[in-house]
């Protein structure tokens, strides 16, 4: 099968492990991957800060890079469902529409891509360790995808799983609302940290980086003994 | 007294431009919506499905719920008032305590336990308030008894002072056990029955659920801010 | 008091919130025990989905057919015998008002708790013409006894406030002499205000839904104040917001079902009463004169445009009680009237964005508002709407942002430029990087940096490793997968 991935800038530039992950448990299943030079970012930082107009030439960008892809899986919920947003975006332009349409159809989160169209429960994984799991708001709440990295994770040989307590909680991230709006960021990163240190895990691990960045950030800062990593590594570990 | 419209044409006019189109002249047809789920609340449940229903609903909402038959309804009702601590009671003026049996445990042996039961008498406006204010125990009929959420539902009248329910210390309903209704639902298509029916429906209609509470210091529920301060309904089998 | 709250600027007030300990412990637990409370209410029905589709459609329909139920409910009122003023502006509102107060000669008004007349500073305008005015709700009260200090929440408005600070207040105002004991607290207030109700000379009440069929009007609450409000006093005003009415009464009972679940977790509140008209000719209580003020206050203007989803709002609070920037910061700190994230929508749209500029950007976009609303207003796009509007048609965002993110808008959009910025990203922090993150980065890298580490951009790009890659694999030849 198929796949491009869209490694999202953040994966691209400063978590490159994570696009490796991704790679490396794609090719496992099966898959042949295929990474479109010509990708950009999604557009969602200044699109959710109001700038449309800018934002909308990064999205034609993308749905050019994406246009001969069979399938486009995305290593970050909010990234995936920014490509879902698309169609939205440009309702009524008789050019662009059809094509987010075209794009949302056929994009997916990883894990989503794993259990939902690979079919596949487990993946072979072996992880020692403890570890809790942050839901990520665009991900559960806005793309839907919330029993796929549950499913793969309970499969994970040597992995115990504690429950993060508010689990459904925004970690205070938002895009630029982190900057823009740092203070209040900031007590929210330090609840999320602190519910992190509760379930007593050595290990944080999430599907979208821009939380992760946020709250491992925030660890490292105070100095914290907690890894923090991204779901495709769990699944990429033997 | 006839009532009066003020500013009304400007400012529906408005209201039109907005939604960019000219005032609505023709009746708006209520629309067949998409969703009822509001049917499917305690569908086919029978009456006494909805009595267990009620039974439960009463303990969350801190409700004393006692079930009997007519014939022994004064006893309970009797034992009630005293548990409250005795009267003043205070009733509306209504043929169906008397139709319940009650008129004995009113005229007689209330008054010579010294028990007083005092009547809502729309004459004596002023009154009938007062007297309800320092009274301990109202003793009401609910029209509509609503199974899902605990509710008696009490229609206003010449002799049924809004007042009565509200302002003594403790809250009584009488509930037939034919007024039980799975929820709210029923009891508007009941009210809107009788607008249509009648042109209106009383002035003012009470849905009641237990007695007066508020969480408004730090969310502790607090029971009895400003109506009453306990409540009880009992269920009369036979009716 | 009128929509605005203090004065302060929106970062001074979300500091005040911040350090506010006491605040910020109360509005988590409520969040907690609230948010746990709505969730099972919502899910012992089973098909929780479709009552919010069910409640979308009825205020969607209503508002697409405003005018219609307006007229409808005013020739109702009318032939019940009340007065029906329709207020374009707060001062036509509030004029009105006084005129009545001023023909009854009203020296004690006692007052349910509305947030319309909130809105419109009714209180304000009533003190100034010389009469006692006295909220009754509990939680309303106790901020009125305190010198008027502001709601906090639109349904729980003394959120803030613990029971020693009440007791305090009690005390220093009331000569209140027992424990902090919220049993007790309740009790003197109970005392307090059965005395003001049959004294009172004017009733005011909102409306949380008027029923055009039979121009009725509801109030729902868990005191019975309404009740006493409307009951006593000789003559009854409602004040309702134009956009809360309803076709007949089965659409009343839906959204009433939806509110009571939605705010408090409760089936139904301990009372909701249905009023219609003025007492009727031989009845002993109830008002003999019934006026019902129909205030517009800006909300024509949302109509017919992006925002009028926003005037589906029930007035719930859930949004408020599931908001994670709320937790953190209280109500005061939106300086509205509205808090949270129904605030932070309606607030620039009624009161502008000059005062409520900010209030659009306090939010993460994480959706939790948008999806516990039992009226389905997608309340996170509306905020993002407003992001919109504030950079496009308003001008109003900061210009380093502006050049930030048309520098963004070219950077992103080129690949070219995109592959060349993010190729040298690491040369150009090198001199801020500290291992594997920085900890003190360069301009606007530094709101971030203040809070926590930002990585180090990877000394190799995913794009670079996987070019080399498959370089490497065409250079040695790909037998499959499992060789590797």
């Amino acid at each position: 099968m198929k796949v491009s991935l869209f490694v999202t800038c953040l994966g691209d530039l400063f978590q490159s492990d994570v696009g490796k992950a991704t790679v490396e448990v794609l090719e496992r299943l099966g898959c042949d991957i295929d990474f479109p030079e010509s990708q950009v970012c999604c557009g969602q930082p200044a699109y959710n800060s109001g700038y449309v107009k800018e934002s909308k030439e990064a999205m034609k960008r993308m749905m050019k890079a994406f246009d001969h892809s069979e399938y486009v899986v995305c290593p970050s919920g909010s990234c995936a469902y920014m490509f879902h947003e698309y169609q939205h975006i440009f309702k009524s332009d008789p050019v662009w529409e059809p094509k987010a349409k075209k794009l949302a159809e056929k994009t997916y989160e990883l894990t989503e891509f794993i259990v939902d169209v690979l079919k596949v429960d487990d993946v072979g994984a072996k992880f020692e360790g403890n570890v809790t799991y942050h839901t990520s708001c665009h991900m559960t709440r806005l793309l839907g995808v919330k029993s796929a990295p549950m499913t793969l994770l309970s499969n994970v040989e040597g992995l115990k799983y504690t429950e993060l307590p508010g689990k459904e909680q925004c970690c205070g991230f938002g895009g630029t609302f982190s900057v823009k709006m740092g203070p209040i960021s900031e007590q929210m990163v330090d609840e999320k940290v602190q519910h992190v240190e509760e379930t007593e895990a050595e290990y944080l691990i999430g599907a979208d980086s821009g939380c992760l960045m946020n709250i491992g950030g925030r660890i490292n800062r105070k100095g914290k003994p907690i890894k923090v990593l991204h779901i495709a590594e769990v699944l990429n570990s033997r | 007294m006839a009532g009066t419209i003020q500013n009304q044409d400007k400012f529906l006019n408005k209201i039109a431009s907005r939604l960019g189109r000219e005032r609505i002249s023709s009746p708006v047809e209520r629309p067949d919506w998409k969703y009822r789920p509001q049917d499917e609340v305690l569908k086919n449940a029978s009456q006494d499905e909805l009595v267990d229903v009620l039974k439960k609903q009463c303990a969350n909402i801190h409700t004393d719920f006692y079930e009997t038959e007519k014939k022994d309804l004064p006893e309970v009702l009797e034992q009630i008032v005293s548990s409250y601590g005795g009267g003043p009671v205070i009733t509306w003026k209504d043929d169906r305590y008397a139709q319940w049996g009650l008129e004995s445990l009113f005229k007689k042996e209330w008054p010579k336990n010294n028990i007083e039961v005092r009547e809502w008498d729309f004459e004596n406006g002023e009154e009938s308030i007062i007297k309800a204010e320092s009274a301990n125990a109202a003793i009401t009929i609910s029209e509509i008894t609503l199974a899902e959420s605990g509710t008696t539902v009490l229609f206003s009248d010449k002799d049924k002072g809004r007042m009565v329910s509200f302002l003594p210390a403790t809250y009584i309903a009488l509930v037939p056990k034919s007024s039980l209704v799975p929820r709210i639902t029923q009891a508007a298509q009941k009210m809107r029955e009788m607008q249509q029916e009648t042109g209106r429906v009383p002035s003012c209609i009470n849905f009641i659920t237990g007695p007066s509470n508020s969480a408004d210091i730090e969310l502790n529920l607090v029971v009895g801010v400003h109506g009453p301060i306990k409540a009880s309904y009992i269920l009369i089998n036979d009716l | 008091m009128a929509m605005k709250i203090g004065s302060n600027e929106f970062n001074e007030r979300v500091g005040q919130g911040i350090d506010d300990a006491f605040m910020r412990g109360a509005v988590s637990g409520a969040q907690d025990s609230m948010g746990v409370r709505r969730s099972n209410a919502a899910e012992e029905l089973g098909n929780w989905e479709d009552w919010r589709s069910h409640g979308e459609e009825i205020r969607q329909h209503v508002l697409e057919h405003l005018d219609y139920y307006l007229e409808q409910l005013s020739k109702n009122v009318a032939e019940l015998g009340g007065h029906v003023f329709f207020a374009e502006t707060k001062e036509e509102a509030n004029e009105y008002i006084r005129g009545i107060a001023q023909k009854k000669q009203a020296k004690k008004i006692v007052k349910a708790k509305s947030m319309v007349t909130e809105e419109i500073g009714l209180n304000a305008v009533l003190e100034e013409e010389g009469c006692k005015v006295i909220e009754t709700d509990l939680g309303e009260y106790i901020l009125q006894v305190d010198d008027h200090d502001p709601p906090s929440h639109i349904v729980v408005p003394a959120l803030h406030k613990n029971k020693e600070q009440i007791r305090d207040v009690f005390k220093e105002k009331l000569g209140y002499k027992k424990t902090s004991k919220p049993e007790e607290l309740a009790l003197h207030a109970r005392e307090m205000l059965r005395e003001e109700y049959m004294t009172a000379d004017i009733g005011i009440t909102g409306c949380n839904f008027a029923v055009a069929e039979s121009g009725s009007i509801s109030l729902v609450t868990n005191e019975g104040n309404a009740d006493l409000v409307t009951a006593l006093p000789k003559t009854q005003i409602t004040v309702m917001g134009m956009e809360r009415i309803v076709p007949t009464f089965e659409e009343m009972e839906v959204l009433v079902s939806l509110l009571t679940r939605s705010a408090v977790g409760q089936k139904l509140t301990s009372y909701i009463s249905v009023l219609t008209g003025p007492r009727e000719a031989q009845d002993a209580d109830g008002p003999e004169e019934f006026h019902l003020v129909i205030v517009d206050n800006g909300r024509s203007d949302i109509l017919g445009g992006e925002f009028q989803s926003i005037l589906q709002c029930i007035r719930c609070a859930a949004c408020i009680n599931v908001c994670p920037v709320y937790r953190h910061i209280g109500g005061h700190s939106y300086g509205s009237i509205y808090s949270g994230p129904i605030g932070a929508v309606l607030s620039p749209l009624l009161g502008g964005y000059d005062e409520y500029k900010e209030l659009p950007y306090a939010s993460t976009l994480c959706g939790a508002c948008t999806e516990v609303c039992p009226v389905k207003i997608p309340l996170h796009d509306l905020l993002h709407k407003h992001r919109e509007v504030i950079v496009e048609k308003e001008g109003k965002a900061p210009i380093s942002e502006k050049l930030l993110m048309k520098s963004f808008g070219i950077g992103a959009a080129s690949p070219m430029l995109y592959k060349f910025g993010t190729k040298f990203a690491p040369t150009a922090l090198n001199p801020y990087t500290n291992g594997e993150s920085i900890s003190k980065g360069p301009g606007p890298m530094k709101a971030w940096t203040d809070i926590r580490e930002f990585p180090a951009p990877n000394k190799e790009r995913f794009r670079d490793w996987f070019k080399n890659r498959k370089k490497e694999e065409n250079a040695h030849g790909r037998d499959d997968s499992e060789s590797r």
